[in-house]
């Protein structure tokens, strides 16, 4: 977990937000528009003491009180606050609005770029990451549009209008005050440097610590039996002590710079502004007005600085985020791309491999020199150990990685250049493992087939006999399914996965075999479904029980990525070399 | 409040700080009172032209001082309250820790390790929180409300005062209006969120699939349109949110216009001076902020009360082990089931029937069985994860084990479980579980009679080299064997190894048990297994089958009984020899195709 813990660099700092700013681009009408209502309402902002201003200077000092002028000061002190709100609650709003849109696109983007990816990306980056990618870290970068953005631009404008309206007021003081505006950078500076380091540290403490925590839970049998509780909470407390002690020094770091500075500096500011006035009433004459709005001015100088101040980590935490999800979209390990030739189709749907090599990481061979043929229609069986290699011939037929020497083929055309929908519409795939989606039995068998009618979703689960068990749930078809379908048995959520692939009448199976255990009455059944399924088409299948495979066309024997033997299931048992031996250990089990 | 009191056994405890503290608060709240009326006092000097440069400069030194005083104070309350209410977490993580270590296992069966995380990451913050920001708000509101509003009636007007103060209250109803829907709308979001987070995970799960049928445009769809959903929702959610700052701004001005327009009319009235204005509004302003703190206030105790209960359940949960001890003896010697039935609390199913038999000390006991045949319960049992019921007793040295202290009952035991869990630390450390310190050539000899130490050394980090998600990922066998090697390093009475071989093969079975018979003479050892090779050497082996002992003796005693056992031996001898030839072959790397 503690690599989660990135430090940018002020530079990537910068790469990343000018990057997250690009996608406000294409919503530039909303942008411009939360902008101008930004500005309004700023502008508004400073009005109020401006107005308070004259209504003491021209009126209240004097004590002359003309009706219709004093009338027309009310409205505009109700205009221009009026207008505020208002300007206030659409300014907000758009920016969320334009945050949540430009997430919305970068979300997108990046589960675009996941179905994009090849398999050697998910082999390498655990799932719950990518996720995460996706979810959490997208949504820290709103939290950053919303209340760093939102307040940064505030903050600006409050800073840049208040200026402005002490320079109108007094140009002097408006100099003698923009002293400030360094010490205030200084100290933001000073806190950003320290404060990245701390709260790093004391995020990646408490990520470690909560990983122990976990850890402890999930081992907390072994802890005990060992007598080690003891132990374990000792090294627990030295690690919940280092984070204590961490978050007091940010404590510490937050009252040293944070808002008590700032504070001191706005009442400072004060003196200044007192004295100064105090100082030049002694010369000329100074108008109580003139000081009421300096001092509110002044105030408006200070309070965005404190809002900005206390969401700098924010800041830095949604940047961190943000360049994790451009990592993301910037992963060059793509699935292997098609050099698609429309005119190419698969008719017959005979396979060939012709002297394929892979290796998965370019060094260690796992398929050496495979060549086979799969007639129209017949079934080639593959039977090996456990990495002898009948996955990676699978991988491969099925694009799943890419593979440089030798060649497949169907019906003559290389599967690099037939266009991929003639592949998907063609070749159907059983995985090992089922994968059930949430959903309904339905919604399993028709999966995102826009054409597929009910009736054919019925008879697709009847032609692999994986009706009777649909029909007996409560609501059959519609059944809500729980997650990866924990309510199924393993026997059944293959027939689901027959199902599935059967209602898209591929040319083509391919099927790697489930070793799971399954109970023996659906066991019969998957055999019965998986004869019905092989008759007439072009069948590659992984089998893991060799009574599966005894009527195969061909079997093909699998050992350290070569083929070692072929032939029908007599031959290779008058053979007696491994095929014989591997049957032989399998009848010994019954 | 009810939190407050439930805490107070830590208010007791952190007295100085949080008095401390709140005296700091309250010296805050009396020095921000100054500024405000030095401007008041100087616009009425300077506007009836009485200010002289001394005044002045005295008004100046004494804002500086101000400036400095509220800088300590601030500060210093932070120390003091922030550092207690950390305090509090951190004392709270560490009974919350100790008391998982005194759980037993059905407490964690019962409970997801995710819940169980919560407990100690979400609640603890909660709680945290309420004593920190919790206290502060409330402080804040009281103190420094307070203090502003008796100001404003005593140095201007109570009059005034009042009149600014009627739009106030309603900011407060209408933004806690505003929270109580926006908690109801962020619910919705967030679960719009959880969603999709849920169809992300099931998407990159299920990419296979996706990618076979070629269905990644439908994917893509499937998932914009589901953050359509989120986005929609956290929309609803920005409307209400971004009513906040607004309805502030616009009471504060209707406030202030009040207090300007009624007290312009007691400056020409000569009831207030104009300096007393500025100094009111001033004052107003200052105002807001304990308004919106009562508000937070309440919204953060809530929470704060719902999480210390849920923690208070925790700590209250009693363990099941009941530790009535009634021996000081050690226990060792024979071990002895008398079970007439077990059943797992909770459980309606009887685990065990009829389970009678004696280990003597240093003697063998293999048990072998289907899975789910009572083997694993036995061995539950006997160490105390689960208790039988008074007539039924498991007894070491004829002392029922609940009467010995169970620490040092457990400390009889090297227990090698099933599941072979390994801590995500060195490997070193994995084996010296039970004592870190101890010397390397110990964890050597325990690698090495465990048959793992060659496999270590061919790791780039050797015996330093990290186990788990972090670091080199293991095989089954090699989890397996340093698990026995943790094991065997303590030098147990007893030795357990709860299907602890399954993983290996059958050659390395065979040397590990003989390492153990030759280097534990005269301890005892309790072996489970499928394979009966494992069990072959016993001195008693039971074989069971639905919860009850079928098969009883020696190997050869059971192979003259021509039963289950000798069935089982005779077909796992065959299939050993079988899989043997059959390795050969294929590492020789025949080939037959021509």
């Amino acid at each position: 977990m503690t690599a989660d813990v990135i430090n940018l660099t002020l530079k990537d700092q910068l790469k990343v937000l000018v990057r997250l700013l690009k996608y406000t681009v294409p919503f530039k009408g909303l942008l411009i528009l939360a902008f101008s209502m930004l500005v309004i309402s700023t502008v508004m902002g400073v009005m109020t003491p401006y107005l308070v201003m004259i209504f003491i200077d021209n009126y209240l000092t004097p004590s002359i009180f003309p009706e219709d002028e004093i009338m027309w000061l009310i409205i505009a002190f109700i205009t221009v606050n009026v207008i505020a709100v208002l300007t206030t609650y659409w300014q907000i709003y758009l920016l969320q609005r334009l945050a949540f849109k430009v997430i919305q696109q970068l979300r997108i983007d990046a589960f675009e770029k996941i179905g994009k990816l090849g398999m050697t990306y998910f082999d390498k980056v655990p799932s719950g990451s990518v996720v995460s990618r996706l979810t959490n870290d997208t949504q820290a970068i709103v939290d950053m549009f919303t209340s760093v953005l939102g307040t940064f631009l505030m903050a600006i404008f409050m800073v840049i209008s208040s200026f402005v309206m002490m320079f109108i007021l007094d140009v002097k003081l408006a100099f003698i005050a923009l002293i400030f505006m360094p010490v205030i950078v200084f100290i933001l500076l000073t806190y950003r440097k320290y404060s990245a380091r701390y709260f790093s540290q004391a995020r990646s403490l408490l990520s470690d610590m909560n990983a122990k925590l976990a850890e402890s839970i999930e081992g907390m049998k072994i802890i005990q039996v060992f007598n080690q509780e003891k132990r374990l909470r000792k090294e627990f407390a030295v690690i919940n002590e280092e984070h204590y002690q961490y978050n007091i020094r940010t404590i510490k770091l937050d009252g040293l710079l944070l808002r008590p500075a700032i504070d001191m500096i706005y009442i400072l500011s004060i003196v200044v502004i007192l004295s100064y006035f105090g100082f030049l009433s002694f010369e000329t004459s100074v108008t109580a007005g003139v000081i009421f709005a300096f001092i509110q001015y002044m105030e408006r100088f200070f309070e965005p600085i404190n809002q900005v101040s206390q969401n700098l980590n924010i800041f830095q935490q949604a940047l961190v985020a943000a360049s994790r999800v451009f990592t993301l979209l910037d992963e060059n390990r793509h699935e292997p791309a098609q050099a698609a030739d429309k005119n190419q189709e698969i008719t017959n749907g005979c396979v060939e491999f012709k002297d394929v090599t892979f290796s998965y990481d370019g060094k260690n061979n796992v398929l050496k020199n495979i060549s086979f043929t799969v007639p129209p229609g017949t079934t080639t069986a593959l039977v090996g150990h456990t990495g002898s290699g009948k996955s990676s011939i699978i991988n491969l037929m099925m694009r799943f990685y890419e593979f440089e020497h030798g060649s497949i083929e169907i019906d003559g055309h290389s599967i690099k250049t037939l266009p991929k929908e003639e592949m998907k519409k063609n070749i159907g795939l059983v995985l090992q493992d089922p994968f059930i989606f949430y959903g309904t039995p339905a919604s399993n068998i028709k999966l995102y087939h826009s054409e597929m009618t009910f009736e054919q979703v019925k008879r697709a689960a009847e032609f692999v006999s994986a009706d009777s068990f649909i029909n007996k749930l409560p609501r059959g078809y519609d059944e809500k399914v729980v997650e990866k379908g924990a309510d199924f048995s393993s026997g059944e959520r293959q027939l689901l996965a027959f199902a599935r692939t059967m209602a898209t009448d591929p040319k083509i199976l391919i099927l790697d075999e489930a070793t799971a255990n399954i109970d023996s009455s659906t066991e019969e059944k998957i055999q019965a479904s998986l004869m019905k399924m092989r008759s007439g088409r072009t069948t590659l299948a992984i089998a893991h029980r060799l009574s599966t495979i005894q009527d195969a066309d061909e079997i093909l024997v699998l050992n350290k990525g070569e083929i070692v033997e072929r032939g029908k299931h007599d031959e290779l048992v008058q053979l007696k070399g491994i095929y014989y031996k591997m049957y032989k250990l399998q009848n010994s089990q019954q | 409040m009810r939190v407050f009191k439930k805490l107070g056994w830590f208010f007791k405890l952190e007295k100085k700080s949080y008095l401390i503290g709140l005296l700091m608060l309250g010296l805050v709240a009396l020095m921000e009172l100054v500024p405000p009326q030095v401007i008041g006092r100087v616009i009425d000097l300077i506007t009836t032209d009485t200010l002289t440069s001394n005044t002045l400069i005295l008004f100046g030194v004494m804002l500086i001082i101000v400036a400095v005083l509220t800088y300590i104070f601030r500060f210093f309350w932070r120390i003091m309250i922030f550092g207690a209410s950390n305090r509090l977490g951190l004392t709270l993580r560490e009974q919350l820790f100790k008391k998982y270590s005194s759980m037993s296992p059905s407490f964690f069966g019962k409970r997801r390790t995710g819940d169980l995380m919560a407990h100690a990451t979400n609640d603890i913050n909660a709680v945290q929180m309420t004593a920190g920001a919790g206290i502060l708000t409330i402080a804040d509101s009281v103190i420094t409300g307070g203090a502003v509003l008796i100001t404003m009636a005593l140095t201007v007007s109570p009059k005034l005062t009042l009149i600014a103060m009627i739009p106030l209250p309603f900011m407060v109803i209408l933004t806690s209006w505003y929270g109580t829907i926006l908690s109801r709308l962020f619910r919705v979001a967030q679960a719009a969120f959880s969603s999709l987070n849920d169809k992300t995970q099931e998407s990159i799960a299920g990419i296979k699939v996706t990618k076979t049928f070629g269905y990644e445009n439908e994917d893509l769809k499937d998932f914009a349109d589901l953050s359509d959903d989120v986005v929609n929702k956290n929309l609803k959610v920005a409307k209400v949110d971004a009513l906040f700052d607004p309805t502030i701004t616009a009471i504060i001005a209707i406030s202030y216009f009040l207090s300007i327009f009624f007290g312009a009319r007691m400056v020409i009235a000569d009831e207030i001076t104009l300096g007393q204005l500025v100094t009111f509004t001033t004052y107003l302003g200052m105002m807001v902020w304990p308004l919106l703190a009562l508000g937070w206030f309440f919204n953060l105790i809530e929470r704060g009360k719902a999480s210390y209960e849920r923690i208070e359940d925790i700590m209250n949960t009693a363990s099941d082990i009941d530790d009535g001890v009634t021996t000081d003896r050690l226990p060792s010697g024979n071990i002895t089931f008398d079970i007439d039935r077990f059943a797992f609390p909770g459980e309606d199913e009887v685990s065990l029937s009829d389970i009678h038999f004696t280990l003597k000390e240093g003697e063998t006991l293999g048990i072998v069985g289907h899975t789910g045949s009572g083997k694993s319960s036995l061995i539950r049992l006997l160490l105390r994860e689960f208790d039988t019921a008074d007539n039924n007793t498991v007894r070491v040295n004829d002392i029922d084990i609940k009467q010995y202290d169970i620490k040092k009952l457990r400390h009889l035991f090297g227990y090698v479980p099933q599941d072979n869990f390994l801590f995500s630390t060195s490997i070193k450390n994995n084996i010296a579980f039970t004592d870190p310190d101890i010397n390397i050539e110990a964890v050597y000899r325990a690698a090495d009679l465990s048959y793992i130490h060659e496999d270590i050394l061919s790791f780039p980090e050797g015996y330093e080299t990290v186990v788990g998600e972090r670091g080199v990922s293991l095989s089954g066998g090699q989890k397996q064997r340093i698990s026995i090697a943790r094991a065997l390093i303590q030098d147990p009475e007893i030795l357990i190894l709860d299907d602890s071989l399954s993983a290996v093969d059958a050659e390395t079975e065979t040397a590990i048990l003989k390492n153990i018979e030759e280097n534990r003479s005269g301890k005892t050892n309790i072996i489970t297994a499928h394979r009966m090779s494992a069990v072959r050497n016993a001195d008693l082996i039971l074989v069971m089958e639905n919860g009850r002992i079928i098969e009883r003796g020696t190997h050869e005693s059971l192979t003259q009984d021509q039963g289950w056992y000798y069935d089982t031996f005779k077909a796992q001898s065959l299939r050993q020899h079988l899989v043997k030839d059959l390795d050969e072959t294929l590492e020789r790397g025949d080939r037959n195709d021509s």
